[in-house]
């Protein structure tokens, strides 16, 4: 399959980038790992006159943590270097196994959260795992800077709220509180190399090891035209101590919530009825890491 | 010590290292001087007239450097069965499917290729289209070919013994109804060919097929060259399974740009175009009743059978004849009435996969079993034993089991996966079910109607005695062939197998029908053994002479030669052979003569060595219509045993283990059995869970990627216990018959029964999604 | 415009100019007739195209040739030394993982890439490193069998 030509522009440093973007904006794609653009790029969905790597900027691809209070995760790591890292696995486990989970390993390798996220296809899996944790987007351009939540971001398939001039440079994402945890489940017809049916994030706070619930935050995906929250479920539990049929009902206060299709690759009906019982195992999931948590 | 020094073993296979080099060229890895790139114009619509092709804007492009339509292509039809020649190269009057070709453009790259493809204008009158199999046999559909009423592509009415009064006798009555879904080879290496029409007016076509035989016929009565002018070489091919095996529009594009302009044109299609041209599984429904008697013996089956075939025919009068035939055996029966349809669509064509018509209603027939066994309150397995044939034994429809290790192999898997402490004993969510299978090991008459022998080989020792080199038209596809000749011919010469070489897949070699319906190892074998025997018994004869021996008293093992089992005085030829060498390092020395000396020196008496060999079934079948498909000199069989966990919440299903027996016959090489029967079941297991070819309302398929058509990943596919078993054919070479085919047989039944043990519940249409096992299960729990 | 790309390619400096749109795929197999890196579909879908980049098993379908500038490029060509296979090729021929072998390049570099990071994976690591590699001949059996024996032989040396 050959891709269509295009101008390449490979800025060395992040004003440079924004420069460019500046510019050429609504002619421009950014391309990190390429595993989404250039794929439809021979598919000739899209057709960038200009393409911008921000390869060779320096400082996108780091996890840095910020002395246990918050991390800063640069747009251009991979979903490899997510699923391996410590504090991701131990602090931000939903992103650790959303990562973990996302195409194959060669995929992995190249595909990175910027671009999972920027890209906003519904049944991607980064971003429900962004929202349960309450990341927040940063976004530059050439005329200065915004912070996004996630859970703000997503406007409909294909479509966040970025800017064509704008780059997505990192996300800041606060520690959960002691006694959190999270999850992810993703359904779809292969142990591997899957484009979600429907996917689920969970995070839940709770008092103590045996306490009840005093946050929780449901995200599901591929069930929408955007990830979405499921807050009224999400309140259902708030309060509340953790059992099986707490989170069975949860599950089914969020179907509510949602509006999948009926496509190809399931019925609207069996994607409802799935997020009801994934949004449950989910939710036992989360507790499970939540009441494991250690200093 | 083993019977045999070659055969039987673990040899690794002689085109390993090139493979895992890097340095194996397949079609796609060719490079010439001068190049030309093809790229084919697709019908965007599924059933239409074509009014006009404009192609003069195409033509101006710069880079392009022919354009080829119906126009210079000719009016020539052709297909798979001469009975039904039914496409030609381009669409002339009507396209009838999205993806049937019109054109094909010839340019200096593969871009400037694409890009005219998109500069010619086809001006269509758009018909109306049918889909679906049933809706276009019924009345008013539309008719895809004027020739054919109804969309009847073929018909078949078979019955063999008194079916109704089968049926009368019968105890129990029991029906099923089975439907698959249109499914895709999905071979990880696209078609790709290089087609070189050189000055003096001939053509070869390097080219990534199965069949080079076929293809060369085809090519040739195409493009009206005479066969002589056309040569068709395999390179390495990545995989064929079936669709593979008949010349493509590809191939035939490639030629005759080749010929407008002059030089060697290059083509390959995209992943999605693999998708347009199928020439795979065919959408199969399946209407089947079973008459037993309550003791479990089988007494009459009546089967029926509808195929949608798409576009063309394809293969598909031997498929529409397999789901019939192919359910002969391998249990007795008393009775069995066969009514088969196979119906024209405004789809891709369908042809030959991995099994041909007979998977589908091997696996309703198997399910169907195991309910007729469920409501006698027999045991599955005992359900089989009771009925299987045996060696022997002749099929209602006239196929004759000369060799049948079925009892073997459900005794075998029976054993090997500790069936009789898990059925019945295993917790609701986890399944055990098992099934059996049988297939042809090739297919008793060619394609087209001809007495031609099935394989010819040509074995030459080199004239220094030490090299034999196998000359053979049969195709290495990565089943193994070429290892197995060089081990049949090593075993008989009595050489060792690093002392063979195979040149293989070219036409200019010898005439072999290709890999297709499982049939190289007993054939092509045939023919390898019968050109070793010859150069064996020349060089035995030379012997004699030479020595004064008894030509019987000399054998060849092990690159040595033996005289009534000894040494023997040799003298004469040893001191012949070192003269000549004088300066080597390595004289040959030894008790024993060898074959190198012996070979060498029967050159120097008769010139090149040579031998021939040469096969054909003999005339088989019944004499009713038909008869000819399902006929085969021999016949591979297979029992397996499969366990799933079923996710009870979701309705997804996670295949744990796999035991699998085979009769093959005799393996001539342990390891490419078992890789021929680990890849059967790889794509069973996907066609029973994921595999579908989708499409949308407009006739334009969904899912043309490998990313949406699922098959197995090394995470889905669970390990395998594999089980050899060898019923030693007569009809066989050292009793070798097939193994490539025949093993997917049980696989998708082994999968249903396991989940309905788990569940259940008895799916009976593919794929087995986790949605469809879900909803199967929630209507079950709502009925009760 | 062409761009000039500088990179190692299995152990060799190269250098060449190449278009935007180029793919690292293409640019292996037409510009340095390193044919041995397989193209099955484009998209990313099924591992044929495996190399191995700054040590990473990546589909090169999905590389920009301009993208592999000043990278460290591993293909199928590069692995046997002196005319030698390696233990990964050797065990791979052994075992009967290879049938077609058109997926084998790749499956042996993802397996090499496993293995320098993981000397003694488990059977499910081995089948996970290698689960973006689509087989359709093997049943993927015989070729985790081969990785297996790989790792034995590699025990304790450099991969």
């Amino acid at each position: 399959m050959l891709l269509p030509k295009f101008e390449y522009h490979e800025p060395s440093t992040l004003e440079e980038a924004l420069q460019l973007l500046s510019s050429l904006g609504g002619n421009a794609k950014v391309l990190a790992g390429g595993t989404d653009l250039l794929v439809r790029m021979k598919q000739r969905i899209d057709r960038p006159a200009h393409v911008i790597s921000i390869a060779r900027v320096p400082g996108l691809d780091a996890i840095i943590p910020r002395n246990g209070h918050r991390v800063t995760v640069g747009c251009a790591v991979t979903a490899r270097e997510l699923s391996r890292h410590e504090l991701i696995n131990d602090r931000f486990t939903p992103l650790a196994i959303a990562a973990s989970r996302l195409g194959a390993p060669m995929i992995r390798n190249r595909a990175t959260i910027g671009g999972n996220l920027v890209n906003a296809r519904p049944a991607a899996d980064l971003p429900p795992a962004c929202m349960v944790l309450n990341a927040t987007v940063k976004l530059k351009s050439a005329k200065g800077e915004r912070d996004v939540s996630v859970n703000d971001f997503f406007r409909g398939p294909g479509d966040c709220i970025i800017e064509p001039h704008e780059l997505m440079v990192c996300l800041n994402i606060e520690t959960p509180p002691p006694w959190s945890g999270g999850s992810y489940i993703k359904l779809g017809a292969r142990k591997t190399l899957e484009i979600s049916m429907v996917n689920v994030a969970t995070g839940l706070t709770l008092e103590g090891p045996d306490g009840p619930i005093v946050d929780a935050r449901i995200a599901l995906g591929a069930v929408a035209p955007t990830p979405l929250r499921a807050y009224g479920a999400e309140e259902f539990l708030i309060g509340n101590k953790p059992s099986e049929e707490l989170f069975q009902r949860a599950g089914e206060i969020g179907v509510g919530f949602c509006s999948p299709i009926s496509d190809h690759r399931g019925t609207m009906e069996y994607r409802c009825m799935m997020i009801e019982t994934l949004t449950k195992r989910c939710l036992e999931r989360a507790w499970e890491n939540a009441r494991s948590w250690k200093p | 010590m083993s019977e045999f020094s070659v055969l039987n073993t673990r040899a690794p296979r002689i085109d390993g290292p090139a493979k895992a080099t890097g340095r194996a060229k397949y079609a796609d890895d060719f490079i010439m001087p001068g190049t030309l790139y093809g790229a084919i114009l697709h019908s965007p619509i599924a059933h239409g007239k074509i009014l006009h092709i404009d192609t003069t804007q195409a033509l101006k492009l710069k880079g392009v450097k022919a354009i080829a339509t119906a126009k210079e292509a000719g009016i020539v039809k052709y297909g798979v069965s001469p009975a039904r020649y039914d496409e030609t190269l381009y669409a002339y009057e009507k396209v009838r499917y999205v993806g049937d070709e019109i054109a094909a453009v010839a340019a200096v790259d593969y871009a400037t290729a694409l890009e005219a493809v998109n500069l010619i204008k086809v001006d269509y009158e758009e018909l109306p289209a049918v889909f679906d199999m049933f809706e276009a046999m019924k009345e008013g559909a539309p008719q895809i070919h004027a020739e054919f009423p109804g969309n009847l592509n073929a018909e078949v009415h078979q019955e063999f013994g008194d079916t109704a009064a089968a049926f009368a006798e019968s105890d129990l009555v029991v029906d099923h109804t089975f439907l698959n879904k249109r499914q895709d080879a999905a071979f990880i290496e696209p078609h790709s060919c290089l087609a070189v029409f050189d000055l003096d007016g001939r053509l070869t076509l390097y080219t990534s097929t199965q069949v080079p035989h076929y293809v060369m016929r085809t090519v040739a009565m195409v493009l009206r060259i005479p066969v002589g002018n056309v040569r068709v070489v395999k390179p390495y091919v990545g995989g064929g399974f079936g669709p593979k095996c008949e010349a493509t529009p590809l191939e035939m594009s490639a030629g005759l740009l080749s010929r407008m302009t002059g030089k060697p044109v290059k083509m390959t299609y995209a992943r999605e175009q693999v998708f347009l041209h199928s020439r795979a599984r065919h959408q199969f429904y399946a209407e089947m009743s079973l008459g037993v008697k309550k003791d479990g013996t089988m007494m009459a089956l009546k089967n029926k059978a509808v195929l949608d075939g798409g576009a063309y025919t394809s293969f598909g009068i031997a498929t529409v004849y397999y789901s019939g035939s192919l359910l002969g055996g391998p249990y007795k029966l008393k009775a069995m009435k066969y009514d088969g349809y196979r119906v024209y669509t405004n789809r891709p064509a369908c042809g030959a996969q991995r099994g041909h018509g007979g998977v589908a209603h091997r696996a309703a027939f198997e399910q169907l079993l195991d309910m007729t066994a469920e409501k006698l309150g027999i045991d599955p397995i005992e359900m089989r034993l009771r009925n299987i044939m045996q060696a022997g034994d002749v099929t209602v429809n006239e196929l004759d089991m000369s060799s049948l290790g079925m009892k073997e192999c459900i005794e075998s898997v029976r054993e090997g996966s500790d069936w009789d402490k898990k059925k019945g004993k295993l917790p609701k969510g986890k399944g055990i079910g098992m099934a059996c299978g049988f297939f042809v090991s090739g297919a008793g008459y060619p394609i087209y109607r001809s007495d031609t022998y099935h394989s010819t080989v040509v074995i030459k020792i080199s004239e220094d005695g030490g090299v034999a080199t196998v000359l053979t038209g049969s195709a290495e596809i990565g089943q193994g062939s070429d290892t197995a000749m060089a081990m049949i011919a090593a075993e008989t010469l009595g050489i060792p197998l690093e002392n063979v070489k195979v040149v293989s897949g070219d036409t200019d070699l010898s005439v072999d029908l290709g890999a297709y319906s499982s049939r190289q190892t007993l054939m092509t074998g045939h023919a390898t053994k019968e050109a070793a025997e010859e150069i064996r018994s020349k060089i035995a004869q030379f012997l004699s002479d030479e020595l004064g021996c008894p030509v019987e008293s000399i054998t060849f093992r092990d690159g040595k030669v033996f005289f009534d089992g000894q040494p023997g005085n040799f003298e004469k030829i040893r001191t012949q052979f070192i003269k000549e060498h004088r300066g080597w390092t390595d004289p040959p020395s030894g008790e024993y003569l060898t074959f190198r000396e012996a070979a060498r020196l029967a050159f120097l008496k008769a010139g090149t060595i040579v031998g021939t060999g040469k096969y054909k079934p003999p005339r088989l079948g019944g004499s009713y219509k038909g008869a000819a498909v399902g006929t085969s000199p021999a016949y591979g069989c297979s029992a397996q045993i499969v366990e799933v966990s079923v996710d009870m919440e979701t309705g997804e299903i996670t295949v744990n283990n796999m035991t699998d027996a085979h009769d093959c016959g005799l393996a001539v090489n342990r390891t490419l059995v078992e890789g021929q029967m680990h890849g059967s079941l790889s794509m069973g297991l996907g066609e029973c869970l994921f595999e579908e070819v989708k499409f949308d309302s407009r006739g334009r398929i969904l899912n043309p990627s490998l990313g949406e058509y699922r098959i197995p990943t090394a995470l889905d596919m669970p390990n395998v216990k594999s089980i050899i078993v060898e019923s030693l054919e007569p009809n066989g070479p050292y009793g070798a018959k097939e193994v490539g085919e025949g093993a997917i047989m049980p696989t998708i039944p082994a999968i249903l029964n396991a989940i309905y043990d788990a569940t259940g519940v008895r799916i009976s249409e593919l794929p087995v999604s986790s949605e469809r096992l879900y909803m199967a299960m929630k209507k079950t729990k709502e009925k009760e | 415009m062409k761009t000039i790309i500088s990179l190692v390619v299995n152990g060799e400096q190269v250098e060449a100019a190449v278009q935007s749109n180029t793919t690292l795929l293409q640019f292996l197999r037409e510009d340095l007739g390193l044919t041995g890196t397989k193209h099955g579909c484009g998209l990313g879908d099924c591992g044929a195209c495996t190399v191995i980049m700054d040590g990473k098993p990546v589909n090169s379908c999905l590389v920009l040739a301009v993208q592999a500038n000043g990278r460290n490029v591993l293909t199928i060509e590069g692995l046997a030394e002196n005319g030698k296979l390696h233990p990964i090729q050797r065990a791979f021929v052994d075992k009967g993982a290879i049938q077609c072998g058109f997926c084998t390049p790749g499956m042996i570099l993802s397996a090499k890439a496993l293995l320098a990071e993981n000397p003694k994976p488990t059977e499910q690591e081995i089948r996970t490193a290698i689960s973006g590699n689509l087989c359709r001949c093997t049943g993927y059996q015989k070729i985790v069998e081969a990785i297996q024996e790989a790792a034995k032989s590699l025990e304790g040396t450099e991969v």
